[in-house]
């Protein structure tokens, strides 16, 4: 354990000489790995995350310059499942979680609906717990892609490859190590949108740094999410995760025999 | 990768309006502005926010812009910059989104915005309502519905009567004059019936005086005790205040629901499935949609479930700028089989008319009444730095069949129009069609 610790404490310092001071031109670029390994390293280490085993996030919202706020709770746990409960002004109950490989939504506006295909696959990467020290099993392939601006700091861009599903972009500060923006292509039934997400104001809960203000972009709009908190290892209780009543109802309908040919119209 | 949830928030993408009866009432009470002298403090912010409004409508204008927008800038700019009051700016600011020749492009007088936004409203411009509802049918402004229990039932207004002067102004020069400005606009009907009910403004408890024709075509004065609006509050950003209301009924063994608006999802939606589900063994269902005048635009895909089984059925498409958002409707796990019915009119607006003929093209409902407002564009609310509201357009929104509603709205598969008589007899001619058509599909007539 003792020995396990002091290889990673070498790796952090070994990542963040790589990262240190701005790459010339012609340097090469540092490998998308390095710089994965960098994020897991700055923002806590191995074993900062592995020894927690269950987050419970509150955090507010509001979409910029439309006066639409609300509030969200999002619980995790080692199990991968994750449920997200958001409250907002003027719409109500937006609920979305991951449980036993099934990934659902269920809102007010829309009603129930249980995910499938590449959205199913997006809603179970993002519920594995403590994701950014098992991205090598989230994103078999990584690469470097260049240098970019995030603000003013130069970032690294990293394209990450999940097995099922579309590209991740994210942009990794040079000087901090800290992911700094990702972009991604969100896919539902609707279709393909765009989306980006600024992460700013990293703040650490129990070892692990987080960024505690992200700013997503979609469509022309603007919604800043601002982390109210962050429980590390509190109990979270074994029903959680169950997908509401209406998502269970439509799973039960799936899972249903078909009625017979002389029923059907 | 970092932990905690975001997935969630990525719902916004589901909140553009699709709202037209906004359209109607603010571009009516857009006079009434204070004309005081401007600041030079607040020139400049009126140049900020006719810069701004204009850009935003430069960048985000989903397609070839209708008009030369540099020119409209180079033309318009100056009459911002040299106005000395507010409403002459405005004016220009009006102009400017005008010469789109498109709904759901508004600016909102900082006064109306924040007296719409208020939910206490004493006194003159409040929020009340006259309890009675008002279509212009061949020419003449007739009441179509009397609210139970409010003080115009009370008073003894009946649907048929037909309303002659409100405040001691004649209603038909009203009528003359809405009816040419909007003639050949399928919005033509909804900025009537809109500019007859704007002049019964006021707090709940003031008075309107009215003049009626009653059914044996004798004038009848009363004075109008404008009452509480109906239905829950309802705010969305910055939008005004909404009420919103649901009402639901069996017709014989026909399910019958009406809602004003797709606002308040928590609420209306829930009532709505209530609604469905209670008619499992119901003949059929009608959705009269007469009226409403559209909301939260994703509210039509949800609802839209109740009645389509199968997955990935769109109800149309919105095509943004470099980008489109499919309607698809989220199908429920017990949906209602039997034969639909949904009831428009020309009062009919954007979200309404997504629901409608959506669920018409994908051959699932009926359609019963007049042609709809055709106003359909989805849009965003926003403050200027004024301090006065913009609506904005985003997209277009093209049906399932193809073609866009915006100026043409859903064409109703049976017509049938409202007539004083009729309202005068006590008969629903669009709801009876709706149920006849109903008991023919059952009985396979």
């Amino acid at each position: 354990m003792k020995r396990n610790r002091w290889i990673y404490i070498s790796c952090a310092v070994m990542a963040a000489t790589i990262g240190a001071g701005t790459a010339a031109a012609d340097e090469p670029l540092p490998k998308a790995e390095t710089i994965m390994d960098r994020f897991v390293e700055v923002t806590g280490g191995k074993a900062a995350y592995e020894k927690r085993t269950s987050i419970i996030e509150t955090s507010a919202m509001e979409l910029v310059g439309k006066g639409v706020s609300g509030t969200a709770t999002h619980w995790g746990d080692t199990s991968n499942n994750s449920y997200e409960s958001g409250e907002i002004q003027g719409v109500g109950k937006v609920d979305d979680g991951v449980y036993n490989g099934v990934a659902w939504e269920n809102s007010a506006i829309m009603g129930p609906r249980v995910k499938s295909g590449e959205e199913r696959a997006d809603a179970i990467r993002d519920s594995m717990f403590n994701g950014t020290l098992y991205w090598r099993k989230l994103y078999p392939k990584v690469e470097t892609a260049g240098i970019e601006k995030v603000g003013d700091e130069d970032c690294y861009k990293v394209v990450a490859t999940p097995t099922d599903g579309k590209p991740v972009t994210m942009y990794f500060s040079e000087k901090s190590g800290l992911m700094l923006k990702e972009t991604r292509t969100l896919v539902s039934p609707m279709g393909e949108i765009p989306a980006e997400t600024l992460l700013e104001d990293y703040k650490p809960f129990d070892g692990v740094l987080e960024p505690t203000k992200r700013e997503q972009s979609l469509m022309g709009q603007q919604m800043v999410v601002t982390v109210t908190d962050i429980k590390v290892n509190a109990e979270i209780p074994k029903d959680r995760f169950q997908p509401p009543p209406e998502i269970q109802k439509l799973l039960q309908k799936a899972a249903a025999p078909a009625p017979p040919a002389a029923d059907k119209k | 990768m970092p932990a905690g949830g975001h997935r969630l928030y990525w719902s916004q993408i589901l909140f553009f309006m699709h709202l037209s009866r906004l359209i109607a009432a603010l571009a009516l009470t857009a006079a009434i502005a204070s004309p005081a002298d401007l600041t030079p403090q607040r020139q400049d912010l009126n140049v900020k926010s006719f810069e701004y409004a204009w850009k935003t409508i430069r960048d985000r204008y989903w397609g070839t812009m209708p008009v030369d927008w540099q020119q409209v800038h180079d033309e318009l700019l100056p009459k911002v910059e040299n106005a000395k009051t507010m409403p002459e700016a405005r004016a220009a600011m009006i102009e400017m989104i005008d010469r789109l020749k498109l709904t759901h492009f508004n600016i909102i007088p900082s006064e109306v915005y924040d007296t719409l936004g208020d939910a206490v409203h004493p006194g003159k411009g409040g929020i009340g309502e006259p309890g009675f509802d008002v279509r212009v049918l061949e020419n003449q402004a007739i009441v179509t519905e009397v609210e139970n229990g409010s003080p115009a039932a009370a008073a003894g207004i009946k649907p048929g009567w037909r309303l002659v002067k409100v405040s001691e102004t004649e209603v038909a020069p009203i009528i003359k004059k809405v009816g040419d400005a909007y003639k050949d606009k399928t919005t033509r009907e909804l900025y009537l019936s809109r500019s007859i009910l704007a002049r019964f403004r006021g707090g709940a408890g003031d008075k309107v005086a009215a003049e009626f024709l009653n059914g044996q075509n004798q004038a009848v004065n009363i004075d109008v005790v404008l009452k509480e609006p109906r239905g829950h509050e309802s705010t969305f950003g910055f939008l005004p205040t909404q009420y919103v209301w649901f009402e639901s009924r069996k017709i014989g063994n026909t399910g019958y629901v009406r809602f004003n608006m797709f606002m308040d999802p928590a609420r209306i939606s829930s009532l709505f499935g209530d609604a469905v589900e209670s008619c499992e063994k119901c003949d059929g269902f009608i959705i009269d949609l007469r009226g409403n005048p559209g909301g939260l635009g994703a509210m039509s895909m949800g609802m839209a479930g109740w009645f389509i089984d199968r997955p990935n059925q769109e109800l149309g498409v919105m095509k943004m700028k470099g980008n489109e958002l499919k309607f698809v409707v989220t199908p429920r796990a017990d949906t209602f089989k039997g034969p639909l019915a949904i009831l428009v009119d020309g009062d009919t607006g954007s979200t309404a008319e997504i629901f409608a003929e959506g669920l018409k093209d994908l051959g699932r409902a009926r359609v019963f009444g007049t042609r709809s407002a055709g106003a359909a564009l989805p849009s965003l609310f926003e403050r200027l730095p004024n301090g006065d509201g913009f609506q904005y357009a985003i997209a277009n929104y093209i049906s399932a069949d193809g073609k866009p509603l915006e100026g043409i709205g859903v064409i109703p598969d049976v017509e049938v129009k409202l007539t004083r008589q009729a309202l005068l007899d006590g008969d629903h001619p669009v709801v009876d069609a709706a149920v006849k058509w109903i008991a023919q599909q059952r009985s396979g007539k």
